[in-house]
């Protein structure tokens, strides 16, 4: 066996969008990649909700919008407000190619290929064990009884990231960072997924849906349109306030199940069969999530290992996010090549990178969104508040409301003072 | 000694469904993976050259994305793999799978070196016909055995170990030979992050197609296969009684599932005629 | 097997988890220590692991690997850090085509 390479200038622990972006760059600009993954190197590992946004990605691929497996073009973003069968609706229409619905597993596979074809070596159905250290510094992985070494290694294992924690770079997975989601894949049928939803062929829908529908847990619910299939699913926040409190009503396949059931949602999907029921963690509090540096000796954190994943209850970015942190460490890499070899110093420029890119920004900004999301009265407070002023405006049989009062009324029965409701809004615009 | 092994790519049958309108199975986005039955056949030979050296060939009759299921052997350790495929072996039955592998079988004999010994697995997840083994064993005429848990050499002669419900029988045999492992024989090793390497730096793949084999068109695939399938039948769906009993021993367990049984018409009739066959045994 | 329509009546998970695939690894990739979870006073795997690999009987809590979606929700949540939790090895577990 001695012809078998045991030394990669890099290695990229996890076929994911940022481990594969990540492989394909810096195959591409000469380096020697090996790319490991744990599945059997088709994206079958991979889950998420379902909209992609797409201008980070052509930034490594100008090639996405004509090869990549793209279901649908998000012509249109719905958010819904739900208090038990009432609901208020807002749609907003678009024309302008910003984000697109397909399945992870489709285009993770589109990108593992770009990263073979550049001439990085895909080591699929390779679990790795252990990121190994030596002098304080990373040197190479261990899967099994091999091992191989590198200059620099590439962590993108995900939300999960027990290669991490076994390093103690970070700890435990904290409840208060993270939350379930729950999907479920639905086959309606091309010609339905357009009549349905006011589609026309390549244009699909994003919908958020906030209020109880997570039976007062934080989080919510999604709608995304695929080609001839549905993807629906829950977020629910955990938290140490859930999981203390212990008082869940059922499984939380009943919450998903009471979503499907809705009779606002429910005919969206007649006569669908389920394709597809899955479970994924995601990344609900980015910066308390964050390892404490983006890079360490020989070492990069890359996609939602790093906790870079926007999470603003109306949308989510995370897979653009993680292609660009790959992209960031492909950079980071070549940078320390061209300014005297791939050591720590010249490394550490990816923390910079990081910190200075647009999703870091983002993540900051955006921050008060995080507090409010976590909040478990106002996730159903405004949905309640916002149903119950249109209940006042349109349940009438003879008399109609004013507007104004048929808020100061609901207001006064949810025991929302004005001025409250005002510094909340504001709060609430603010933060996301 | 140089080891074949035989490998199927089939459909991962747990998932594959019924269509209720049409009957037929859904394998729409259904990944293949391979036969797990064959999985203690990989490990046994794998064992066998860890302990006499020589050389493990992995081959299998399928289309092209088979390649993914002799890479996973690669990734096991198998050294090398060989892909019989071509469209002339389409819909082909056991019959003309057999022809066509145990004539793959001659080549590697004449081509790259002497074989052995040849392993199967017990049978396939997607048709169970254990077919294989005993009919490419008849072409080569070489001996065959089946439900094989191990094989060693003990004083330059190779005895098998197989396991029949109440006995293990050890048997010499003469090699070259064909065995078939017990499909709960041996628990296989996992895929190793250096063999993969190896898998993709050095591709040890070859694909032969039938411009290779030279057979004759009338042996194989569906003109070489005599087996009809006259009709398929749903096993009904049989209800649970969803009946739940905690029990407060083991003792306890057993009498309340008596109990139970006893109860119903058809497992009572059942359980006493099994009862009076023991009483006769003694 | 049939499969599940997704509108009018409740569908059983169990029903439902039909439509995934998985390739089944031979050795269980989390270990649950049973004994912790005879003490733990919410035993939230059971509502919380979307697979329902968690099943309550009695005081105890009855684990089985072989249908988990390697989401990793039960070793965040679990009180009693009764889960020892890997990924399956060789490409094993669950198989995901349209997620």
């Amino acid at each position: 066996m001695s012809s078998i390479p045991t030394r990669f200038d890099v290695v990229v622990v996890g076929a994911g969008p940022a481990g594969s972006a990540a492989a394909y760059l810096l195959a591409k600009k000469g380096f020697s990649v090996l790319l490991v993954e744990r599945g059997k190197g088709l994206g079958d590992k991979n889950m998420f909700g379902g909209k992609v946004y797409a201008q980070p990605i052509r930034e490594v691929w100008p090639e996405l919008d004509k090869e990549a497996p793209i279901h649908r073009w998000v012509t249109k973003e719905r958010i819904s407000m739900v208090d038990g069968e009432k609901v208020l609706t807002v749609e907003y229409r678009t024309e302008k190619k910003v984000s697109f619905v397909t399945y992870l597993t489709q285009l993770t596979q589109w990108m593992i290929k770009k990263a073979e074809g550049a001439g990085a070596l895909l080591a699929s159905e390779v679990t790795v064990e252990e990121i190994l250290m030596r002098d304080n510094r990373v040197v190479g992985i261990r899967s099994g009884p091999d091992v191989i070494e590198a200059d620099a290694v590439i962590d993108a294992e995900g939300v999960n990231r027990l290669l991490l924690e076994r390093l103690g770079l970070v700890k435990k997975l904290d409840p208060d960072t993270v939350g379930l989601g729950v999907k479920e894949v639905l086959k309606v049928g091309e010609g339905n997924i357009e009549s349905r939803f006011g589609l026309d062929k390549k244009e699909g829908l994003a919908w958020a849906i906030v209020g109880d529908i997570t039976k007062g847990i934080p989080g919510g619910g999604f709608i995304y349109t695929n080609k001839d299939t549905v993807s629906m699913g829950l977020v629910l926040h955990l938290s140490k306030k859930l999981l203390d409190e212990g008082s869940f009503e059922g499984h939380v396949s009943s919450l998903i199940e009471g979503f499907r059931l809705h009779p606002y949602f429910k005919p969206y999907w007649k006569d669908a069969i389920i394709s597809e029921y899955g479970g994924h963690l995601t990344i609900t509090d980015a910066i308390k999530f964050a390892p404490s540096r983006f890079a360490y000796p020989g070492l990069l954190i890359a996609g939602d290992a790093a906790g870079l994943l926007l999470s603003l209850g109306y949308t989510f970015r995370g897979v653009d996010y993680a292609v660009y942190s790959g992209k960031l460490a492909a950079d980071a890499v070549e940078y320390a090549r061209n300014n005297g070899g791939v050591n720590y110093e010249n490394l550490q420029v990816y923390d910079d990178y990081i910190r200075k890119s647009f999703m870091y920004e983002e993540i900051m900004r955006h921050r008060g969104a995080i507090t409010l999301m976590n909040s478990f009265e106002l996730m159903s407070k405004y949905p309640k508040l916002l149903t119950k002023v249109m209940e006042k405006m349109f349940e009438a049989e003879y008399k109609h409301e004013v507007i104004y009062n048929s808020l100061l009324q609901a207001l006064k029965e949810e025991g929302i003072s004005p001025f409250n409701l005002i510094s909340q809004a504001f709060m609430m615009v603010k933060g996301i | 000694m140089r080891i074949v092994v035989g490998m199927k790519w089939v459909p991962g049958t747990t998932s594959v469904r019924i269509d209720p309108k049409t009957g037929t199975l859904i394998r729409e986005g259904v990944p293949s993976i391979v036969n797990p039955h064959d999985m203690p056949a990989v490990e046994l030979s794998l064992r066998l050259k860890d302990k006499y050296k020589g050389e493990v060939i992995a081959i299998s009759m399928a289309p092209p994305p088979a390649l993914k299921g002799l890479e996973y052997l690669i990734g096991m350790g198998v050294d090398r793999g060989i892909l019989v495929s071509d469209r002339a072996f389409a819909g082909a039955d056991t019959l003309a799978t057999s022809y066509v592998i145990a004539k793959t079988i001659e080549k590697i004999n004449r081509e790259i070196g002497k074989v052995d010994l040849v392993i199967f697995g017990q049978e396939t997840i997607d048709s169970s016909t254990a077919h294989i083994g005993a009919q490419t064993a008849s072409w080569l005429n070489w001996p065959y055995i089946y439900y094989v848990h191990d094989a060693k050499f003990v004083d330059s002669k190779f005895v098998v170990e197989r396991v029949l419900e109440d006995a293990v029988e050890e048997w010499e045999v003469e090699l070259p030979a064909i065995i078939a492992t017990h499909m709960k024989a041996l628990k296989p090793r996992p895929v190793r992050l250096i063999n993969k390497i190896r898998y993709k730096v050095e591709k040890p793949i070859m694909t032969w197609t039938n411009a290779e084999l030279k057979l004759d068109p009338r042996c194989i695939g569906l003109k070489g296969s005599p087996t009809i399938v006259s009709k398929t039948v749903n096993v009904p769906e049989v209800p649970r009684k969803k009946i739940v009993y905690t029990p407060k021993s083991g003792e306890d367990a057993a009498k309340w599932i008596i109990e139970t049984l006893m109860k119903d018409d058809k497992a009572s009739k059942v359980l006493m005629k099994y009862l009076s066959m023991e009483g006769e045994a003694q | 097997m049939s499969q599940s329509k997704g509108e009018e009546k409740p569908i059983k998970l169990e029903d439902i988890l039909q439509s995934d695939v998985w390739d089944v690894d031979e050795d269980p990739h989390i270990i649950v220590d049973s004994e912790k979870c005879l003490e733990c006073p919410t035993k939230p795997c059971i509502y919380l692991c979307p697979a329902g690999c968690y099943v309550k009987a009695g005081d105890r809590v009855i684990f089985s690997y072989e249908g988990c979606v390697e989401c990793g929700t039960c070793r965040v949540i679990c009180p009693m850090d009764a889960v020892k939790w890997n990924y399956p090895k060789s490409g094993k577990g669950i198989l995901y085509r349209f997620a």
